[in-house]
């Protein structure tokens, strides 16, 4: 039995005044665009309102680089591949020089990945850049509903010329998107739509065979409130206040009970990962995906 | 016809101008300064799998490739006055990451530090295998230029320009500070850079255009060094520092019956160690080991005034010296609490640089790096410099590795943040130590002079915390 009550939650009623602003389901509300136009200056301001979030695109990257890393196989039989808890049983220098050699074979199988990526609610592009620098990717293509940070998005970009001709940002709601991708990101972006569901479906439907969903979002929970609102954005103030609102929150088992029910052979989820902040260090994973802020991996099947 | 001739010359001047100005060469990393920290992070960063596609290009001023480069292959008889105490760790660095093999006939590794007080020769006796090496800095920047050449790569991956100055800074975008400064070079050569990097020394001209604070003191003291012949190779092979009322006098050792001297001293002084004769300073160093303060003293004035002949002055200190070795119980201990005595000086090996502590507020900004003593500037007395700058490199290569796996612009204020983050501390601890042994040892005020003799006695005797020094010593803090 799902519950559904909670699949519900990813699919409240529409608003009459956001159908009427787009008549897009995958649109956000205006409060939200005006709420991300102020931000749009400060943007890429590493010491700015933003930190928290460059911080986390970190983090970001580094689960991505993994994901994908371990989805790859070495079957060279020269290679030796370690096992659980390796590192406790070799000394450093020999752990060391199997994760060396292993690293390279996987960079060697990646070099002709040339991946296409969707980025959606790329905002200012801080994901969307990195993606496009990393030698696995050939192209990625941004999408956001607010004018100005796709502006900001487009001049940052325009001053980084290994960028050039790897790098698209469009103003446009993600149902108008068109193609497939092998790579799609949808990171720090359902909890500011009014219809997650919509995402997640138009998200999939643009995701290529085996290629692979990543996402993020937040908890509903007493904890995320407390960290992402009450401490982040009134205490702190490390966050902009106004960014969050805990209604729009989704549970990981949420997203999960969604994949159940609408591709319930077609998906496979590789990794959850809750991440949470340390103030003074950047933000970290950890295994409880049921709290605060989460990151998560579905891989599309045949 | 005059006239016309200075039109030419105004046009091609113009052309000279504009051409300059017209395309600047796109680089990722821009070093300025070829010292031992510039060209360790050039091969480091051509040596590392993640960064070696980085464009890089490094200026220096001096003749690189005609004056320091074939040191490698054909090295002098003699050791170079320039010689530093290299750690472990840097030295590791150097040959693992940076790929260098220096010239090891040429470095010498110590076994320890004997530390003793020039007025109460309260003594402090580290011992620690292999706690650092001392090695010329020719031999550090000729091996890792060596290390270049063989990696022969193309000009597109590295470019090395040396005899070239940089002419002027200036972001491409005036308003932005975020936006790639363009570097114009006095041969009329301009790049624009993701990342420009000053490993430029003390008066680091990307620091001033960085607009980055440094803060500090000059001690009013130099440095002098020589390079010595000793009159027979060590019995111990450590380092030997006595500290002076007028500062810190160092022995250390290099290979055979080779060493090399600091001896940091006044303005002064400094300048009379330099206009003495060589057979005058050697007999001033090896007095310096052994005689008390008021002998030194004495002789200091004798020669100023130039009351003193070689003959005399020799015989006098040759004469105190075995009183000295008199007193002691036995004669085993002479090699064991002074250094092996000097037998002369290279002639022309003797230079004077002054002595300071300064410390950058921060060592990036966007776009900017500063690594070595663009940074900071230490108290030669602790031998920690150089190994300073080593450890900022290594610090940088680790946050531009982890950038570029993230896919960071690794020019970006983010990228560079963890740099700084990891390297300032441990620099301020070491500035801060180095610069209280100064003042602590700086003075003939009997209280501290009591007090300081204590302390080194009681540490000489807690092993642990004896330990803990050498340790800090000899990892550069990490």
């Amino acid at each position: 039995m799902i519950p559904r009550v909670t699949v519900r939650r990813l699919v409240p009623q529409l608003r009459p005044g956001v159908a009427s602003l787009r008549f897009k389901t995958t649109s956000a509300s205006k409060d939200e665009i005006g709420h991300f136009q102020e931000l749009a200056p400060t943007w890429w301001d590493v010491n700015g309102s933003q930190r928290i979030l460059h911080l986390m695109n970190n983090s970001r990257l580094d689960f991505i680089q993994r994901i994908i890393r371990q989805s790859v196989k070495v079957e060279d039989p020269d290679t030796y591949i370690p096992g659980f808890q390796y590192k406790a049983f070799f000394p450093q220098q020999v752990s060391q020089g199997i994760e060396d050699d292993l690293d390279s074979k996987i960079n060697e199988k990646l070099k002709d990945a040339q991946f296409n990526v969707l980025d959606i609610g790329c905002g200012g592009g801080i994901l969307a850049e990195c993606l496009a620098r990393l030698p696995i990717t050939r192209h990625v293509t941004g999408v956001d509903l607010t004018p100005d940070v796709i502006k900001v998005a487009r001049e940052h970009s325009a001053k980084d010329p290994a960028l050039s001709g790897k790098l698209e940002y469009r103003l446009q709601a993600l149902e108008e998107v068109e193609g497939t991708y092998d790579l799609v990101t949808c990171f720090e972006m359902l909890e500011h739509v009014d219809v997650p569901a919509e995402i997640l479906r138009h998200a999939w439907m643009r995701l290529k065979p085996q290629g692979i969903l990543f996402l993020s979002t937040i908890n509903r929970d007493f904890i995320s409130w407390f960290t992402t609102i009450f401490m982040g954005e009134y205490v702190l103030k490390v966050v902009p206040k106004g960014t969050h609102h805990l209604t729009k929150y989704i549970k990981s088992s949420e997203i999960k009970e969604w994949f159940q029910e609408n591709e319930p052979h077609t998906h496979k989820i590789l990794d959850t990962k809750g991440v949470m902040y340390r103030p003074f260090n950047g933000w970290a994973e950890h295994d409880c995906p049921d709290i605060g802020n989460y990151f998560m991996a579905i891989k599309k099947l045949n | 016809m005059l006239a016309r001739s200075a039109i030419v010359r105004k046009y091609a001047l113009r052309k000279l101008a504009s051409t300059a100005t017209a395309t600047p060469k796109l680089t990722d990393v821009l070093i300025v300064g070829g010292g031992p920290a510039g060209l360790t992070l050039a091969a480091a960063l051509k040596s590392t799998p993640r960064l070696q596609h980085l464009k890089t290009t490094l200026v220096d001023a001096s003749d690189l490739m005609g004056k320091v480069a074939p040191f490698y292959d054909s090295p002098p008889e003699n050791f170079t006055n320039r010689v530093v105490s290299l750690t472990p760790p840097s030295k590791s660095f150097i040959e693992t990451k940076a790929g260098a093999r220096m010239l090891e006939d040429r470095i010498q590794p110590y076994d320890g530090m004997y530390v003793t007080d020039g007025l109460t020769n309260a003594t402090l006796n580290m011992e620690k295998d292999s706690m650092a090496y001392m090695v010329e800095i020719l031999n550090i920047q000729s091996s890792l230029l060596k290390r270049l050449e063989e990696l022969n790569l193309p000009s597109e991956s590295l470019q090395l320009m040396d005899n070239t100055k940089v002419a002027s800074i200036e972001y491409s975008d005036p308003e932005d500070t975020t936006s790639w400064p363009i570097v114009t070079l006095d041969n009329g050569e301009v790049f624009k850079t993701r990342l420009l990097v000053g490993a430029d020394g003390f008066n680091s001209p990307v620091r001033k255009f960085s607009d980055i604070q440094s803060r500090g003191w000059f001690y009013n003291r130099f440095g002098v060094v020589a390079t010595m012949k000793l009159e027979y190779p060590p019995y111990k092979l450590r380092g030997w520092q006595r500290f002076l009322p007028t500062g810190p006098i160092a022995h250390l050792a290099l290979p055979d019956d080779n060493a090399t001297l600091v001896w940091s001293t006044t303005e002064p002084l400094s300048r009379l160690l330099r206009e003495i004769t060589p057979e005058q300073f050697t007999g001033l160093v090896n007095a310096a080991f052994v005689l008390e303060d008021s002998d030194l003293k004495y002789f200091y004035r004798q020669l100023e005034k130039g009351t003193i002949s070689n003959e005399k002055l020799l015989e006098d200190i040759n004469f105190r010296t075995e009183q000295v070795y008199d007193s002691l119980e036995n004669d085993d201990l002479i090699d064991e609490i002074y250094p092996p005595r000097v037998k002369s000086i290279l002639g022309p090996s003797r230079a004077r640089f002054p002595l300071k502590m300064f410390h950058a507020d921060t060592y990036c900004k966007d776009r900017i790096a500063l690594v070595g003593d663009a940074a900071h500037a230490t108290h030669p007395l602790a031998g920690q410099g150089l190994n300073m700058g080593q450890g900022d490199v290594e610090a940088l290569i680790k946050a531009l590795e982890k950038a570029s796996m993230r896919g960071h612009d690794i020019g970006s204020l983010l990228s560079l943040q963890p740099f700084w983050a990891e390297r300032y501390p441990i620099n301020n601890m070491l500035l801060g130590m180095t610069d209280k042994l100064h003042k602590i040892y700086g003075t003939d005020f009997a209280p501290i002079v009591a007090l300081r003799s204590l302390g080194v006695s009681i540490m000489n005797k807690v092993g642990p915390l004896k330990n803990l020094i050498s340790g800090t010593l000899s990892d550069s803090g990490k």
